[in-house]
């Protein structure tokens, strides 16, 4: 099971995209848990994950959570601004994938 | 012209992303945003007791006016009390027990050690007048002073305690148990030296000022700090900055609100306090600018007013890339929740769109502003609801069921509107050209 975390201003658009990414997995047939977090959970649940997707709004906080991402070997990415804001959770989720190699 | 945008959009992001991430990763001012945000549950719980204790409804009203109905909503306003008179201490835990994850240390360690540090700079003396015997003191923890009163002597006295106890602990000045004593006991050991002279320090604080005119800090700080802040703050010029940069910062794709509050929502808190303590009093409201001037007057639909915007790529887009962004944004944008528009259409650093999306909000405050300052809409009360509370509902829950709330923020979606359509109806008609490939 891939763990993939969200992580935007307050949790609540990057979990509109948690559901689109979840419709994607589901059509791939690929096992993923994926949720969406508020900025000042980050810290806490990077641990609990395997990669984290920060929204691009939050981009300016990547240079500091990578940091904590890189202390627990974690994977950290900005998401594409175009597939953030067309919703493409296919997209969204190649690229989660992708990271993990 | 669009070169010269491009430019200006791409130095602009050159510009301030740096800026940006300072701010937000500055560790005092993201412990005081964060630290904010643990109050907003309890002040939205604390609003839902002052709206029933305040219902506009003239039945109810009349109920309150019997003996009966005094008592209920006396008992009604205890939980109003217990939130909103405390936000000083809580935003002092929340800043320190913040800061104290930041550092690595305790949390709750750094959290309780701030909140004594606080009542020890405190002065327990509750000076009032007794109908017979004049002026009297008691003894008490003041309510005037750990409300926002004590907001900022709150953020302080947390930076401070959790610096020191930071200090000490990479010092290693702490007391260190054997390792067969449970981690938790251990903690608590840890705390008591930095706690010890945090209270030390704290101490010294309260005897320094006691020997001052002033009496106390919290007399300076409010004289230093509140008044100035909040007067710049509350002012239309403190609207008109706060607004042109939130709106800067999006067109670079940055989250503008959410770096922008750890250094004006402070300030906010305290107008909104005021606001609350008038309007539970029947007093009347004094400040147009609250935390929720910015959440419920300015974003409507999210950042940049674009609620206007999102009904019209729904029904109006020609172009099938913005009718789908329509149909995708309509369902966040009744919730305030904007990204599909700012990221899709797009608005971020996209030299046409930026322009409505800078004015739009800009021409929202002002009317809000100053239809609220000259008495024409009411005021905000004070109550605090969830910044994704619908529009409409949300205008007229704030000014305390004032229908004059949801009636500005209907004309702020006209205004909002016209100033949207010619640049909605150019993006589109390019997006449309591009789809049938004449570009």
């Amino acid at each position: 099971m891939k763990k993939i975390l969200l992580c935007c201003a307050a949790g609540m658009s990057t979990s509109l995209l948690v559901n689109k990414m979840k419709a994607a997995a589901e059509a791939k047939g690929e096992e993923v848990e994926i949720w969406a977090e508020p900025l000042d959970k980050a810290a806490t649940e990077i641990p609990k994950s395997d990669v984290v997707l920060l929204g691009p709004q939050v981009k300016y906080a990547l240079p500091e959570l990578k940091k904590i991402a890189d202390e627990h070997g974690k994977k950290i990415e900005a998401i594409n601004m175009v597939d953030y804001g067309m919703m493409n959770g296919t997209k969204v989720l190649e690229a989660a994938l992708k990271l993990l190699g | 012209m669009a070169n010269f945008m491009d430019k200006f959009t791409k130095s602009l992001e050159e510009k301030l992303m740096p800026l940006a991430a300072k701010v937000a990763n500055q560790r005092h001012l993201a412990a005081i945003k964060d630290g904010i945000i643990i109050t907003v549950p309890i002040v939205i719980i604390g609003s839902v007791f002052l709206i029933l204790a305040a219902l506009p409804i003239p039945a109810v009203a009349n109920f309150y006016a019997t003996p009966l109905g005094a008592t209920i909503q006396k008992w009604l306003l205890y939980p109003v009390s217990v939130t909103f008179d405390m936000i000083g201490i809580i935003t002092c835990m929340g800043v320190a027990y913040r800061l104290s994850e930041y550092y690595k240390l305790d949390g709750i360690s750094g959290a309780i050690i701030s909140f004594v540090s606080f009542l020890l700079v405190t002065p327990f003396t509750i000076t009032f007048t007794h109908e017979q015997y004049g002026e009297l003191t008691a003894t008490g923890i003041p309510l005037s002073r750990t409300g926002s009163a004590g907001l900022f002597v709150g953020i302080i006295m947390a930076i401070l305690a959790v610096e020191i106890f930071n200090f000490i602990v990479k010092k290693n000045l702490v007391i260190k148990m054997p390792d067969m004593v449970p981690p938790a006991v251990s903690k608590t050991f840890v705390a008591l030296i930095p706690g010890f002279i945090i209270v030390l320090v704290s101490l010294l604080i309260r005897i320094g000022f006691e020997n001052t005119g002033f009496g106390n800090i919290h007399e300076v700080v409010t004289k230093l700090l509140t008044k100035p802040l909040t007067a710049i703050g509350g002012s239309y010029f403190g609207v008109v900055i706060v607004t042109i940069l939130i709106h800067l910062l999006w067109t670079c794709g940055l989250h503008g609100a959410n770096i922008v509050t750890g250094i004006v929502y402070p300030a906010l808190y305290v107008l909104l306090d005021e606001n609350r303590l008038a309007f539970s009093q029947g007093k009347p409201i004094q400040h147009v600018v609250t935390p929720q001037f910015f959440d419920i007057f300015q974003s409507m639909g999210g950042s940049g007013a674009t609620f206007s915007l999102a009904l019209m790529l729904l029904f109006w887009a020609k172009s099938k890339q913005l009718k789908e962004i329509g149909k995708l944004s309509i369902g966040p944008a009744c919730f305030n929740i904007n990204e599909p528009i700012l990221f899709g259409l797009p608005i971020v650093m996209n030299p046409l769109l930026i322009i409505p999306f800078i004015l739009a909000p800009l021409a929202a405050v002002t009317i809000t502003y100053w239809t609220m300052k000259l008495g024409i809409v009411a005021k905000p009360t004070g109550i605090a609801i969830p910044w994704t509370t619908p529009p409409i509902i949300s205008g007229y829950l704030v000014t305390g069921g004032k229908i004059s709330g949801a009636v500005v923020q209907i004309v702020n979606f006209f205004v909002t509107g016209i100033i949207y359509y010619p640049f909605f109806k150019m993006w589109d008609s390019k997006k449309l050209q591009e789809e049938s490939g004449e570009i």
